[in-house]
């Protein structure tokens, strides 16, 4: 199911739940507790991941204190906030695979799914399963859990944020992208929609990564440039370049999804990317 | 008669976890269980017929909020199982990233526990989000703390989550001397932050020790002055880095650990009957919820010198510096005296690096299957890695990691608490949940492996 | 309205180096080392990305210049394969820097593009990235091309090679003891890489500032100034006086040349993309500007 379609198919706005979050809870803040009217709400839904993709959500550092102030009502978050469940969100930030023999994880993904109207799965563990790929179970004291699936695999995922650790950058794009498409002006919404577009083709591409699509869909394909941007993109150096083309230690991979996502033959969105430097100004300028 | 209780999952720490918890008529807790209920992805397990290169990086991927522990320990275990010697500028560079994690990590861990605290001289709790002064510039300076110590660890380790520089035999690159220069001051500034973060921290510790009570689901809950007390032991091998098998002297010892499974350890099944819908936020388990310890726990139980240990700033303060705090408040206070030491220590290390120096050993043997392990001081305590790698292969990896030590001493110090600010004892350890998947040595091949040691 | 082959830009002059060292051993005019020198001297940037040279004759390696000496080991084109944008995470990580300098063929600054807004696997670079110099680029080749262009094509080793030049439809490469060989251009076809045939942009439209030798007079470069930040670097280097600028519409063959050239490729490119939409029987190849 497309994002737009489902976006525009229904009036976000009357979903808004009162939220139940860090800032509505605490004591502190009742003086501030001004609903700010045009702010989305969004959540972390931690599944088998590491928090290392939660740790890059908050390595924005100001921004990400900034983005709260202005643009999100932040209302499920187990590291951060009390919410003990799920509640319904514009745009769910799902990290980690998930244990399809643990009942609570699968329950988890399946109301998160239900619960919000934008599911993003941020890294490599949520959109192609990363390290969890090679689980196979055997191990104290739950020896049984040993198969798990990336998000896709049981819902349906909106969008891709890639990459082990994903990149705070990304996460903090997405975010306001996602905030233009659901508060933004008619342009707005247009240059979100587009902005996000191959995002969503990856989480349509599929569930799985590793160096080998560079060789399938770009090398094979005939596109590789030589450029390098694979090598930089890898999390676990296992890229080098030999004589113009990428030779990947597939020993090494952890099957993170960022080097083909960050090659320039992977997608090149010409029309979204001939404007970086307005776009740059207006995140830059959002936060 | 008592009562059971049950929290799940807790909030505010790294992971899934929950607490199950006996309280008498008054609420106070007779015993408590605290366990892991995030699924076990078998790191161990899957390490198995891997390269000694590439399991280092899975190991990392065990927990994003000490990554570096994680990768430092897999491969330093790798490195004591082959034998493998690695340049003293590799080692400096490795202490800088331990510096940056434990920096960065002690600013993540303040955000989490703030909500659990006051305003000094007030009645109102801090919310670390909220845009309102004092808490903004509070906010902000713990952002930047963890900025500069993210930067550090991105310099010196290549990644700032997940470190990609560090591998077996040393580091794939050393730093340029404008990379050093830049670390240095950052880390200078680092300290002056660290210095201001720690005081302003000590300062909240202190006036919540103070207080009589703490408000939580509208209710005043008395805080115990013994609130997290305990009588267990302290295990921490070095005040800053770690050891290793192959280290002259090692700090830590395989044949004092023994492990128990929590069969041995938590309660069995039992069925919740107190519920206190207004406990924050969503409630605790409804009354007729089954629950069962033993069974659900996804860790065991580690023991050393035959009893649980507790691991972490405060074991390393009491081992190493005559720190004699106990309780909740002892362990907080801990942890804010290794915010400048942090940088005391990192700044020491950059200034004996020299970027000009070699960081890769010259040769990196592949292994004989001997056994080697590698012990780190995690920001949450010692994190012990054991592996044996044969040609390059690894064909037994076991981690024993900070969280899996502080569950079952943990649960102990939930004794005497009132059951609604359990989880505040809970998080004074800063739990990293996620991490705490680990496989039991069976006593059989661990008596094997003892006495390959000793041969 | 005739469509935009060369890209949106605020101006376009003919330029040259004023230092003599740098024009020396530059390509063309040095427009590339003498702005990134003037750039690290004034703390624009902190370091450069070039092509450096390696172990191999003619075989360039991403290097990260931090001096101008760096930079004048890096002077020249060498026509195959540089993997620069494989640096571009490594010079703000144990090179320390905040403020990078790259320079690439039109594809790598997509790339370096496509990473400031898409940075998946580059976390801190977009931010860091600092001044972006693009190359016109009408093909490239792998080494191997190149050794068999030069060693059997033209016949000489590489070794004793001084300098390549593709220009005025020829592929010229002279030789230290001053021989001149020109290979027609239609003997590179052969041998310039398959990913160049679906490549649409040819004066590196999305750099902040683009350079090639196509339509200015021997020794000096046409410069277009794209964005707001290379705008105000040229400006800069040109009140430090870096360079030397005719109006490029009083130099031959001028701009009609460079459009002339563009069109083609793009032109001849975008058929590559239909052709490969139905390369084989009901499938195509991959297209990946969809
Ligand atoms: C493959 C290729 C094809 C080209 N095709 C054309 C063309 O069709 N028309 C045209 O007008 N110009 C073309 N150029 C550009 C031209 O050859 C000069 O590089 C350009 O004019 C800059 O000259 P300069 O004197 O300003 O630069 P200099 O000061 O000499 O510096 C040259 C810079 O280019 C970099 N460089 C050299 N080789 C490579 C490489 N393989 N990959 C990436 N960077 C490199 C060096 O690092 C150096 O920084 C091409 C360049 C390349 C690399
Ligand atoms: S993608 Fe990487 S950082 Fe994110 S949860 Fe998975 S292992 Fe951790
Ligand atoms: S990023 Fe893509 S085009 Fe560039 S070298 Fe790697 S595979 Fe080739
Ligand atoms: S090669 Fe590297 S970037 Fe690509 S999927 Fe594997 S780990 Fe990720
Ligand atoms: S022709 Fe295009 S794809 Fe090929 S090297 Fe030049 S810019 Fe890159």
């Amino acid at each position: 199911m497309g994002l737009l379609s489902r976006i525009f198919g229904k009036d976000v706005s009357r979903e808004q739940q009162p939220s139940a979050g860090v800032v509505k809870t605490t004591e502190v803040t009742k003086k501030e507790d001004k609903p700010v009217a045009d702010k989305i709400t969004a959540g972390h839904v931690h599944m088998s991941g590491c928090t290392g993709c939660l740790v890059a959500v908050a390595d924005n550092y100001g921004g990400l204190l900034t983005l709260l102030d202005k643009y999100v009502d932040y209302v499920y978050d187990l590291t951060l906030a009390d919410v003990r469940h799920i509640p319904k969100m514009d745009v769910a930030l799902v990290e980690g695979s998930v244990c399809i023999n643990d009942k609570l994880s699968v329950e988890e993904i399946k109301q998160t799914r239900e619960k919000s109207a934008i599911v993003v799965a941020v890294g490599g563990c949520a959109c192609y399963g990363n390290i969890t790929r090679f689980a196979r179970g055997g191990q104290q004291n739950q020896p049984k859990h040993e198969a798990f699936l990336p998000i896709g695999d049981l819902i349906n995922v909106d969008v891709y944020i890639p990459g082990c650790a994903p990149t705070p950058q990304l996460i903090r794009n997405v975010c306001v992208m996602a905030y233009l498409l659901l508060k933004g002006t008619k342009e707005q919404k247009e240059l979100a929609g587009a902005y996000l577009k191959p995002l969503m083709n990856l989480a349509k591409r599929g569930t799985t990564a590793c160096f080998c699509d560079l060789m399938t869909d770009v090398i094979n394909q005939g596109l590789c440039i030589g450029c390098g941007t694979c090598a930089a993109a890898c999390p676990v150096r296992a890229i080098t370049h030999e004589y113009g083309r990428p030779q990947g230690q597939r020993d090494l991979c952890v099957k993170c999804g960022a080097c083909y996502t960050q090659c320039p033959r992977s997608f090149l969105n010409m029309d979204v990317i001939k404007n970086f430097e307005s776009i740059q100004e207006l995140i830059k300028g959002a936060l | 008669m008592s009562k059971v209780v049950e929290i799940s999952p807790t909030t505010r720490h790294e992971g899934h976890s929950k607490l199950v918890l006996k309280v008498d008529d008054a609420g106070i807790v007779e015993r408590g269980d605290w366990l892991s209920i995030t699924p076990v992805r078998g790191v161990e397990k899957l390490a198995i017929g891997k390269t000694m290169e590439q399991v280092p990086k899975i190991a990392s991927r065990v927990c994003g909020i000490c990554p570096i522990a994680h990768t430092l320990a897999g491969i330093e275990a790798m490195e004591a199982s082959i034998k493998c010697w690695y340049p003293d500028d590799a080692r400096r560079l490795r202490v800088i990233l331990q510096c940056a994690n434990r920096a960065h990590s002690i600013a993540l861990h303040n955000i989490l526990i703030l909500p659990d605290f006051y305003i000094p001289g007030t009645d109102t709790k801090i919310n670390p989000f909220t845009p309102q002064e004092p808490v903004r510039s509070v906010a902000k300076r713990i952002q930047r703390i963890r900025e500069i110590s993210q930067t550090i660890g991105q310099i010196a380790g290549g990644e700032a989550i997940h470190p990609s520089n560090p591998r077996v035999g040393g580091m794939y690159r050393n730093v340029s001397d404008h990379a050093k220069l830049k670390m240095y001051d950052l880390a200078k500034e680092g300290l002056t932050l660290a210095h201001e973060q720690m005081d302003f921290m000590i300062a909240v510790i202190r006036n919540m020790q103070k207080r009589d009570w703490t408000e939580v689901g509208g209710k005043q809950i008395p805080i115990p002055k013994t609130l997290g007390y305990h009588d267990q032991g302290y295990m921490a091998t070095d005040p800053v880095y770690g050891t290793t098998s192959h280290s002259e002297n090692p700090t830590w010892s395989y044949e004092r650990f023994k492990e128990t499974r929590p069969w041995d350890w938590y309660m069995g099944e039992a069925e919740v009957n107190l519920a206190d819908p207004s406990y924050p936020i969503g409630g605790t388990s409804p009354v007729g919820t089954k629950v069962n310890p033993q069974m659900e726990a996804c860790t065991g139980i580690p023991l050393y010198d035959g009893q649980p240990v507790e691991v972490g700033p405060r074991a390393r303060l009491v081992t190493f510096k005559n720190f004699d705090e106990k309780g909740t408040f002892g362990q907080h206070i801990a942890r804010q005296l290794e915010y400048t030491d942090s940088f005391y220590a990192m700044l020491s290390a950059i200034d004996d690096l020299n970027p000009h120096g070699k960081v890769l050993a010259d040769h990196i043997p592949q292994g004989d299957g001997s056994m080697g392990w590698a012990a780190n001081e995690a920001p949450r305590g010692t994190d012990v890695h054991l592996a044996k790698v044969k040609d390059g292969r690894v064909q037994w990896y076991s981690m024993l990691v900070p969280t899996t030590w502080n569950f079952a001493t943990c649960s102990r110090a939930l004794t005497g608490a009132p059951w609604q600010i359990a989880e505040m004892v809970v998080r004074a350890y800063d739990p990293c949940v996620s991490c705490a998947t680990h496989m039991i040595v069976i006593d059989e091949e661990k008596r094997i492996v003892a006495q390959k040691l000793i041969q | 309205m005739a469509e935009n082959f060369l890209g949106n830009y605020k101006s376009c002059v003919s330029a040259r180096a004023t230092d003599k060292e740098i024009l020396k051993g530059a390509q063309d005019g040095g427009i590339v080392t003498q702005l990134f020198a003037y750039a690290l001297e004034t703390g624009i940037i902190d370091g450069a990305i070039v092509a450096g040279p390696s172990d191999e004759p003619w075989k360039p390696r991403p290097m990260v210049a931090m001096t101008k000496d760096d930079l004048l080991k890096s002077r020249g084109t060498r026509y195959n394969l540089c993997p620069s944008v494989s640096f571009i995470k490594e010079a703000t990580r144990s090179y320390g820097l905040d403020k990078v300098g790259i320079v690439g063929v039109p594809c790598q600054v997509q790339a370096v593009r496509k990473g400031q807004l898409y940075p998946a696997g580059l976390r801190d670079v977009p931010d860091a990235i600092a001044l972006v110099v693009g190359i016109f680029c009408m093909e490239n080749f792998t080494y191997q091309s190149i050794q068999q262009l030069v060693e059997d094509h033209a016949g000489v080793k590489l070794e004793s090679v001084k300098k390549m030049e593709i220009g005025k439809g020829k592929f010229t490469v002279k030789t230290e003891r001053g021989a001149e060989i020109a290979l027609p251009l239609k003997v590179t076809h052969k041998y310039n890489q398959p990913g160049d045939h679906v490549c649409l942009d040819y004066v590196a439209e999305w750099a902040d500032v683009s350079t090639g030798s196509v339509g200015s007079p021997d020794g000096w470069s046409t410069v277009f100034v794209r964005t707001k930040k290379g705008e105000d670097v040229w400006a800069k280097a040109m009140a430090a006086g870096c360079f030397e600028t005719k109006p490029i519409e009083q130099v031959k063959p001028g701009l009609e040349l460079v459009t002339k050239l563009a069109t083609e490729k793009i032109t001849k490119n975008r058929k590559t993309l239909e052709e490969r939409a139905s390369f084989g029987v009901g499938k195509g190849l991959r297209n990946p500007y969809l």
